[in-house]
């Protein structure tokens, strides 16, 4: 207790200092810090300054207009991308701005139609076409009132007093493109020429042409509920005209219709909305105005600042719905983005057979970049890395069905000798998306120890009032948010107990970063008494089924049965694991990117009831995405994946009171504590070591191309060594290009602390080249294939059976393995101890009873 | 407790092997006689050692001889038995063509019939080769096709124990034939090579052929006949082959693989163990109110049936092929 007490008071101190020394991740920039600098090539990053303003004209020709308070003069606005070249799917681009309209009525959803209720927001599009290609109908949008505006009375049809606007779409009901559709395609139309409408249609890539006017005639990425959320938004400005926002791109894979790929050139339109320009006003006296006019010159009924949290309508010649109207789009800044090839590249282009490398998910970034610098090189083999756990890749390669595996830590090699070679310096994140309660933006600065994540992993918090019922953990916290230890690290957070905030979401399967993550809960004395039973300073217990669990372990099981007996009619129909439910481990490390970009935990803890059908039908499932300025989520993520996507990792403890997040030199600093074992073994990363450095990062991790240095084919042979060699020179080189290192790995040189990686890697790629004659025909072959499956493999081999099936008789010039040695020492000696015991017995037997027979005598 | 309440056991366990029970009517005079001199006091405590010692070595040695005797007599009984009744059965079948056909055939049902006519070897094949299947007779790898089959077949059968019906494979040279019945007729092997450890792998197969590998174990020195420790294959060819269904399991656990064991008996041997432990104190508890005669004639079947029990259970418990 004391002790934990002082640890309490060093936090306190330390959180403080170890700021300002740059170790924890600054929170000034809203971009997560980079775990590598991007590629810095001429054009990545973007920057812009255009001055904008609105004005309204009076009746005599006069014209007022509305600027920048602090200098008088037009808003000069200033927008920044962070990266724009090779974007891929998903991938999340820093958009910055400073000096725009402070903005009003914040929404609590503001993607998609949610943000529309909001007054002089910067609203960020992708658009198809750059430059003056760039129209709204190429622009996306996922609903249709997001661009239409469909049968509005005078007071909403401020776009027809557009002052920029031509006479010829101030009329009172318009079409952006071409004519509007008849009543048959768009009955909601009002024709009487009562109200007013506006169409702004979507083209798509093919040209199809949607007239937006419901929701049937959008493209069907528009649907509602539809694959992916939306991710055009209209973003808040703060009070001193900055703000940022992490803007998702789409390529054609994820939006067919907007059709963005690396042969259609994109944009992504910045509109900072500084409202309707009004032409000249029928009268002097504002009292007599129209009503249009009236509503044309509103500037807006909420505060700088403020929020909207009940989403009333706001005034529409300031709201981001009309960022099509002249007045507005006009001033937008059309940042020109390119795409990177797409993942099936190599499919498409190569017909060749791939050579499958087989292993971590670790990789898969690199993987994703490094593979089409192979297969679109004629010279060199078609690579491809193929996902499955390290466990699985390493025994695949061992048995001779992969040529290389892709590992992060040593595995038992049954046959032949294996060779480690470094090719990536990566590792694993604690990522997370968290909002600071009043809109006061995302946290940005998370710490964590290893007590909490062991908290986390062992399912400690209970998460509602039904996981609370559940013995031995009647005093535990619902959730992270609501224990003090965690309040105490990450101060201003909200205290509300979310089930999303019970839980870290994890990987289902085995994995060397499940290893890598339960290393480092096992290297901290704290957390381990936890594990042991031991209560925290707070009085949290640890759950029991999770009590004494072993650890480092490579996979985490789910042992939690509790059923909980209360709850709503739809629980008590349908009983299932709460704890289970609440974990819900995934199988990929992309599906926890995925969930933590949409802010959608995998809690499976819903319970919905059709009462429509009787007897009623009842759905478990996953709970809803969080709300902006709401979120709370946490997950296992790779730090390749946490750059792509652009989430943020936390700080993890090292040294009482340290937390080092992932950086270029943090993950070197943990390079230089790594011991190499072996001639071709890999570098052992001791955590305990790890954690006594201090500024190394414990989520380092080097991902190693493993192969066999006896008995592989001379061609894979070749092959691996070539990747080797390419991926630690070419493939070190930081950029977004084929070939390149992406976001999130630490580049391996031969220089500096990375210089034994490179080294030991090179070595390595000579050994698996040479490939040494095998010294004894006993030690070949790999001990786990066992004869039958061995003797009836080549048979699905086409390449090797053709021959075969050709003239009977003829000689095949197939080089077959060795078989493999089964012995067994209990079946080679048993009969014969068995006799032999049985004999010498017997004779003991008879002579110790003459001895007996003779004494009594 | 100790010395005193064992002795009427140790004398009821001594005689089981002994053979013709005239004697015991004879013994307890003799025990008597010289008796009274030294009827003061209890036992000395070398008279007590070497009784313990005596009694143990003896258990000791009913047990493993038992054991053997099982393995290499009566074990070959049992299976001879068990071949005859699955050979009237798989008769009986293919007749009704109900035999199995594969992918999936009950473990322990018959599903071929094994001829090497160099050896004079038939035996019926039954499915699964766990140690236990084995015991009555060779057995068919479930991730294979069945024999005769196109396609890979793997056969197991035991080098050493239980009728040993694979103990000459190594006496099989390339040319040998090894006929085949299944359910969808018969079909003529070649064998085209003996491997042990470290050979080449037979070559691949062309499509349509089969191939029937059996596998058994072998010994080496001049013990070589009872302690089969290394894996031996035998690969046969034949040319012609019956279609293959699909389906087949793409694994077997591994107490089926070669010199595989079976720890899932252990419940059964616990039982069996414990039902061994209830007749010795029902000996005991006989053997204060009965004569030596009637615990004697109702004790013996009864361990007898037991000890057959319980080492079927321990042979589930050692490698496959031994």
């Amino acid at each position: 207790m004391k002790r934990s007490l002082t640890r309490l008071v060093l936090v306190a101190l330390v959180v403080g200092a170890s700021a300002s020394t740059g170790v924890t991740a600054p929170a000034t920039a809203d971009r997560p810090q980079p775990v590598t600098p991007r590629a810095v090539a001429a054009g990545d990053a973007w920057s812009r300054t255009q001055s904008m303003e609105r004005e309204l004209v009076a009746a005599d020709g006069t014209t007022t207009a509305i600027s920048d308070p602090a200098t008088g003069k037009p808003w000069q606005v200033t927008v920044t991308a962070d990266h724009t070249r090779n974007l891929r799917g998903r991938e999340r681009v820093g958009i910055t701005w400073s000096g725009a309209q402070p903005s009003g009525g914040r929404a609590n959803d503001p993607f998609g139609p949610g943000g529309m209720n909001q007054e002089y927001p910067v609203v960020v599009l992708q658009c198809r076409g750059t430059g003056d290609a760039v129209k709204p109908e190429t622009c996306w949008t996922s609903s249709f009132g997001q661009r239409s505006q469909v049968s509005r009375s005078a007071s909403d049809a401020t776009w027809t007093e557009d002052l920029h606007a031509l006479a010829a779409d101030t009329a009172k009901v318009t079409s952006a493109v071409g004519d509007v559709p008849g009543a048959d395609k768009c009955p909601n139309v009002d024709r009487t020429g009562l109200l007013y409408t506006r169409l702004v249609p979507f083209v798509s890539a093919k040209g199809q042409v949607f007239p937006a006017c419901d929701a049937k005639t959008m493209p069907p990425e528009a649907a509602s509920d539809a694959a992916l959320p939306a991710n055009e938004i209209a973003a808040y400005t703060d009070g001193d005209g900055k703000g940022s926002v992490q803007f998702e791109v789409r390529t054609d894979v994820e939006n067919e219709s907007l059709g963005c790929n690396k042969q259609v050139a994109c944009s992504i339109v910045v509109i900072p909305i500084v409202g309707i320009s009004c032409e000249a006003g029928s009268t002097a006296v504002e009292k007599d105005l129209t009503v249009v006019e009236r509503s044309c010159r509103r500037t807006g009924q909420f505060a700088p600042g403020s929020s909207n949290i009940t989403n009333v309508g706001a005034d529409q010649a300031v709201s981001p719905a009309l960022w099509w109207a002249q007045s507005n789009w006009r001033n937008r800044f059309v940042i020109p983005v390119t795409f990177g090839d797409p993942p099936d590249t190599c499919d498409i282009v190569d017909s060749r057979a791939p050579t499958g490398f087989y292993g971590s998910e670790l990789l898969a970034q690199a993987a994703l970049q490094w593979a089409p610098a192979y297969c679109l090189n004629k010279k060199r083999f078609k690579f491809q890395h193929n996902q499955m756990p390290d466990q699985a890749g390493f025994s695949l390669m061992a048995s001779g069905g992969g040529a290389a595996a892709l590992v992060s830590s040593e595995y038992e090699a049954e046959g032949d000798p294996v060779g480690y070679a470094p090719v990536a310096l990566t590792g694993f994140g604690i990522g997370y998306i968290i909002d600071r309660p009043g809109n006061a933006g995302e946290y940005t600065n998370l710490r964590l120890n290893a007590r909490l994540l062991a908290k986390l992993l062992t399912q400690s918090y209970t998460g509602s009032s039904f996981g609370a019922a559940h013995p031995g953990m009647e005093q535990n916290p619902w959730a992270i948010t609501k224990d003090p230890e965690f309040a105490a690290l990450n101060p201003g957070l909200t205290d509300e107990a979310l089930e999303a905030g019970a839980t870290l979401l994890s990987l289902s399967n085995s994995s060397d970063v499940i290893r890598q993550v339960t290393a480092y809960v096992a290297s901290d004395k704290a957390a381990t008494d936890f594990v042991k039973g031991k209560a925290d300073p707070w009085g949290m217990r640890v759950n029991p089924s999770y009590r004494k669990i072993k650890l480092p372990r490579e996979e985490w099981p789910l042992l939690d049965d509790f059923v909980p007996k209360a709850g709503t009619e739809c629980k008590a129909k349908n009983p299932s694991t709460y704890f289970n439910d609440l974990a819900a481990p995934v199988s990929t490390l992309r599906k926890i990117a995925e969930a933590l970009l949409d802010a959608w935990p995998n809690v499976q803890t819903r319970c919905d009831t059709d009462l429509s059908v009787t007897p009623p039908i009842y759905k478990l499932g996953r709970t809803e995405r969080q709300h902006y300025g709401d979120r709370f989520m946490l997950g296992i993520v790779s730090l390749g994946d946490a750059q792509r996507y652009g989430l943020r990792t936390a700080g993890l403890e090292t040294r009482a009171g340290r937390y080092v997040a992932p950086s270029t030199e943090t993950m070197s600093a943990a390079v230089k504590v790594a011991q190499p074992k072996g001639r071709r073994g890999p570098f052992e990363m001791d955590m305990a070591e790890l954690r006594k450095a201090g500024d190394a990062y414990p989520g380092t991790m080097v991902v190693y191309a493993a192969a066999r240095l006896q008995n592989l084919a001379a061609e894979d042979a070749a092959k691996v060594a070539q990747f080797i060699r390419i991926a630690t020179t070419e493939g070190q080189h930081a950029g977004s290009g084929n070939g390149q290192l992406p976001g999130g790995f630490v580049p391996i040189s031969d220089a500096g602390a990375t210089r034994p990686l490179f080294d030991r890697a090179q070595a390595v790629a000579r050994a698996i080249e040479k490939q040494k004659v095998p010294a004894a025909p006993a030690e070949a072959g790999p001990a786990t294939v066992n004869p039958g499956t061995a003797a009836a493999a080549p048979v699905g081999d086409p390449a090797a059976a053709a021959p075969a099936a050709g003239p009977a008789g003829a000689p095949e010039a197939v080089t077959m393995p060795p078989t493999q040695a089964v012995s067994s020492q209990w079946s080679g000696r048993l009969l014969p101890v068995l006799l032999l015991l049985g004999l010498v017995f017997a004779v003991v037997s008879a002579v110790s009873r003459v001895v007996l027979f003779r004494s009594r005598r | 407790m100790t010395t005193l309440e064992e002795s009427p056991v140790v004398a009821g366990e001594q005689t089981v092997p002994r053979d013709g029970g005239s004697r015991f009517r004879r013994r307890p005079p003799q025990r008597r006689a010289p008796r009274p001199p030294r009827v003061e006091g209890p036992p000395s405590r070398t008279e007590t050692a070497s009784a313990v010692l005596s009694t143990s070595a003896t258990m000791v040695a009913l047990v493993t001889l038992w054991m053997a005797l099982q393995m290499l007599v009566l074990g070959a009984v049992s299976q001879e038995r068990s071949q005859s009744l699955l050979y009237d059965e798989f008769r009986s079948q293919v007749a009704a063509a109900t035999a199995s056909v594969g992918p999936v055939t009950e473990p322990g049902a018959p599903v071929a019939l094994l001829q090497v006519p160099r050896l004079g070897l038939q035996q019926v094949v039954v499915e699964g080769t766990a140690s236990g299947d084995l015991l009555a007779g060779p057995g068919h790898l479930r991730n294979t096709v069945l024999p005769g089959q196109a396609g890979a077949s793997v056969v197991f059968g035991r080098a050493a124990t239980y009728g040993s019906p694979f103990r000459d494979l190594d006496q099989l040279e390339p040319g040998d034939r090894i006929e085949v019945t299944v359910a969808q007729g018969k079909v003529a092997f070649t064998v085209t090579s003996v491997r042990r450890s470290g050979d080449p792998l037979p070559q691949p197969l062309a499509a349509g052929k089969a191939r029937l590998t059996l596998v058994s174990a072998e010994g080496h020195g001049r013990l070589r006949a009872i302690a089969p420790g290394d894996a031996l294959y035998v690969d046969a060819e034949a040319s012609s082959a019956f279609p293959a269904p699909s389906g087949l399991p793409p694994t077997v656990p591994d107490s089926e693989k070669p010199m595989g064991t079976d720890a899932g008996v252990l419940p059964l041997l616990a039982l069996d163990l414990a039902l061994l432990l209830a007749l010795t104190l029902g000996v005991i508890a006989a053997r204060q109110r009965w004569s030596l005669v009637h615990v004697w004639v109702v004790a013996t079947p009864l361990a007898i049936a037991l000890a057959w029990v319980t080492t079927d259970a321990v042979m589930r418990l050692l490698p496959n092929l031994t």
